[in-house]
């Protein structure tokens, strides 16, 4: 059985595969391959089986577009099975973390667009009012996804999410799971104020870091 | 005895109960739980997927609070918020730089030192104390429990010390083997749920539900037992919907451990709010109501 040839050609691969390094704090280069992760894989029935050893193997080849987009990026649920039982300690919940937020910042689509909305939603609701309010997180969250759907025209996808959602939050209303005051911490400003002064220093020209 | 206790967002929501629940077991386990003052979200798992510097600075500020009122130990019942102080104070730790840039933004900085613990350290440690003994009522030897614990009581993406067996973890087992309940061995219980992805992706949490629901049928349990509310309200909620793409007549309550050592100690379910469940489990604590000790 013959595959595709490989290509490497390491003056574009190694940026890529430092920046995925250093970002995610993972050594990537330890890998062996010896694929004790894929046997463990939680979502490894989802995603076709395009196991974490497979990704690194993409990364470390340089192969950026398959990198930033493919199942186990978006369908990662950060069980940290993998990382647990890897002779080599690499933490593939924490590339794929990584590798969503260069998706992001490269202007890639997510493949699954629900799951970018709602760990936006989460941390920005968090940020927002210091604590994370369910009700807001979950208006804020449904928002992105109609605006997306009816951006592209999927309106069956939006009456169905809506739908769904309605069903949960009346169950949940009825069982008294649904909270209704809003909660704030005071200390959101501290948080606020911090993040910015980091986001600026990141942005700073090299040298400029204090 | 007083503990700093951090509840987190969801714990002041939708699970309510288990607050409620968590504040009455300790007190009568003689520990009063000291919610620190103007706390945080922290940032649970969805900061690392969009940023590293909040995921440190979100509950390092929560641990500098609970620190400056002079606390040694914070329990956090959470599996997600435990995970992410645990995580966030071992990697300042090794992180001087880190550390000295969060602690600019803060009034009350943070020094690191505190212990922050699971709720089944707790627990475990009070037991030991044999401050649970006294207080058992009944003894629920039908209860055919499997202890589900999920992801983020056993297993962290950064190395930190941890109380338990990371593949085969005992901690719910040890609790409930003291009330006398005898937890049936299993496959899935470290095996997660999906979490936020019953919100974000169901097509995949809904599958790894099922495979979590089908053993714990085939095992023979008749509910699940469980420590984070992330895990309790995917199980429950959902196990109408991943029970029928399966094909599974029945429904196994989800319990969280507080409810069952609080019926162990006589407590009415009603008054643990066990009736806010999605799927019944009164009547089950009811049922076997007739076990006197
Ligand atoms: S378990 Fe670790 S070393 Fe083995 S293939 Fe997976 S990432 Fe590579
Ligand atoms: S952390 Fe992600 S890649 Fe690793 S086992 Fe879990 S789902 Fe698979």
């Amino acid at each position: 059985m013959t595959g595709p040839g490989l290509e490497f050609t390491p003056e574009s691969a190694k940026p890529f595969l430092q920046e995925v390094m250093e970002r995610s704090g993972q050594k990537l280069t330890a890998c062996y391959q010896c694929r004790r992760c894929a046997a463990g894989c939680t979502v490894g029935d989802e995603t076709g089986f395009f196991t974490p050893n497979i990704l690194i193997r993409n990364v470390i080849l340089g192969d950026r577009e398959t990198a930033l987009s493919n199942p186990l990026v978006w369908k990662c649920v950060s069980c940290y099975t993998c990382g647990t039982r890897c002779p080599n300690d690499i933490q593939t919940a924490r590339i794929t973390e990584t590798l969503k937020k260069m998706a992001k910042e490269a202007h890639i689509d997510p493949l699954q667009p629900k799951v970018a909305a709602f760990h936006d939603s989460f941390l920005e609701s968090g940020l927002r009012w210091g604590r994370v309010n369910e009700m807001e997180l979950m208006g804020v969250y449904e928002c992105r996804n109609i605006l997306r759907d009816a951006r592209d025209g999927n309106y069956d996808a939006i009456i169905d999410e809506l739908k769904g959602q309605a069903r949960l939050g009346m169950a949940m209303f009825k069982l008294k799971r649904m909270h209704t005051g809003f909660m704030m911490a005071k200390g959101r400003k501290e948080i606020k104020a911090l993040y910015k002064k980091a986001k600026q220093r990141r942005q700073a020209p090299a040298g400029m870091n204090p | 005895m007083e503990i700093a206790y951090y509840p987190g967002c969801s714990l002041k929501q939708s699970s309510a109960l288990y607050d409620l629940q968590s504040r009455r077991i300790f007190s009568e386990l003689g520990v009063a739980l000291k919610e620190i003052e103007d706390w945080n979200c922290c940032g649970a798992t969805s900061a690392g997927k969009v940023d590293d510097f909040l995921a440190m600075a979100m509950p390092a500020r929560n641990i500098g609070i609970a620190e400056a009122a002079g606390y040694q130990e914070i329990v956090i019942p959470c599996s997600a918020c435990y995970s992410r102080t645990l995580v966030a104070q071992q990697r300042l730790a090794d992180d001087a730089r880190l550390k000295a840039e969060v602690n600019t933004g803060f009034a009350k900085k943070m020094n690191g030192g505190i212990k922050v613990s699971s709720i089944l350290e707790v627990l475990i440690a009070r037991i030991e104390a044999g401050a649970l003994k006294p207080k058992l009522r009944r003894k629920f030897r039908r209860l055919k429990p499997v202890c589900y614990y999920g992801c983020m009581q056993t297993r962290f993406p950064y190395t930190v010390p941890v109380p338990d067996d990371v593949e085969n973890p005992q901690g719910m087992e040890t609790v409930l083997g003291a009330l006398g309940v005898k937890a049936i061995d299993w496959n899935h219980k470290t095996f997660c749920c999906g979490a936020s992805a019953a919100v974000n992706d169901p097509e995949t949490s809904l599958n790894l539900m099922g495979r979590i629901m089908t053993e714990a049928i085939d095992r023979g349990a008749n509910c699940f037992v469980a420590t984070c509310p992330m895990c309790q309200l995917n199980l429950d909620a959902h196990q109408d919907a991943f029970c029928r793409r399966i094909g599974i007549e029945e429904r196994l309550p989800v319990f969280f451990i507080t409810e069952v050592i609080g019926a162990a100690m006589g407590i009415s379910p009603e008054s643990l709010q066990v009736d806010r469940h999605f799927i019944d489990g009164t009547t089950l604590l009811k049922e076997l109501d007739g076990d006197e000790r």
